[in-house]
């Protein structure tokens, strides 16, 4: 059955997501929270996640042109954007942040201006895999659960 | 900004962050435990929601906001008499962080994110559990 290929497919996607190191646990965490009251609560999460996020790499792209020696305002940007990417799981864009943070104690220019290279690209990354993600859910529709193992 | 979601429990939380993300999450952990929630960006929001006076079961406190911080938020909100239990959040924190910050008042401090295990362990922790009463 077509479905059960879709399914088979959004699964794959999902574990690859964690296997590579994009996602995390607490991506699970807010899979736990969707429910028939709120059937497209993670869709809502992510979107809004990477709504906010852009905003946030605005400031910091802004901050690094205008104020790139102030590393207390870098480092509070910076701390913005961890914080949300590590509210939805989102593994590698986290990790990234803390290397830019690290930078900033550092007060290495040169190192937060390359650390944030790839926070974007690793943003950009994230959300082309996440919306090929929701994307393939809409095509499998509300009888699709989401599962652990990915199975 | 300040966001009430009314429910018939009589359970009120008040979550401070300036977070868009962590407020989208507690507030859905809120829902479903029944809980009504209101919503400060930031530490100055939350005293003056206080001030104005609002009464809470629970407040989650983050660290790190623009405007008034926890840290100072708790210390105002202790300072105005109130005994709510305050439960501080912060991810990456330093001993040092968390010891200025329950100095400052908090009862308790958790890491962020937020998981469904650990919103459940406050719940019960501070009495608002479902079926559990709430200490007033």
């Amino acid at each position: 059955m077509e479905y059960s290929s879709l399914h088979r497919q959004l699964a794959t996607m999902k574990k690859s997501f964690f296997d590579q190191g994009f996602l995390d646990e607490q991506f699970f965490q807010i899979e736990e929270l969707q429910d028939d009251v709120s059937p497209n609560f993670v869709e809502e999460v992510v979107t809004l996640f990477f709504k906010d996020s852009l905003r946030l790499m605005g400031n910091i792209d802004h901050a690094l042109e205008k104020f790139p020696q102030d590393f207390d305002r870098l480092d509070s940007l910076i701390h913005q954007l961890k914080g949300s990417a590590s509210s939805i799981g989102a593994a590698k864009m986290k990790n990234e942040c803390t290397v830019f943070r690290d930078f900033c104690d550092k007060e290495n220019q040169e190192g937060c201006i390359r650390s944030f290279q790839k926070v974007k690209k690793e943003h950009a990354c994230l959300r082309q895999k996440l919306e090929n993600y929701f994307q393939l859910l809409r095509q499998v529709g509300p009888v699709a659960k989401a599962t652990r193992s990915g199975n | 900004m300040a966001a009430l979601a009314i429910s018939s429990c009589g359970r009120r939380a008040l979550l401070v962050d300036d977070n868009v993300i962590n407020r989208m999450v507690v507030r859905k952990l809120m829902e479903e435990q029944g809980i009504a929630l209101e919503e400060a960006e930031n530490g100055k929001k939350a005293v003056e929601l206080v001030k104005e006076g609002r009464v809470f079961d629970l407040i989650l406190m983050d660290r790190e906001m623009l405007v008034m911080d926890g840290p100072q938020a708790t210390k105002q909100l202790r300072s105005l008499g109130v005994t709510t239990p305050i439960v501080a959040l912060s991810a990456d924190a330093m001993q040092s962080d968390k010891d200025s910050f329950l100095q400052a008042g908090a009862d308790d401090f958790v890491e962020k994110p937020l998981s469904i295990d650990k919103f459940a362990l406050v719940l019960t922790k501070y009495g608002l559990q479902d079926g559990q009463a709430a200490d007033q």
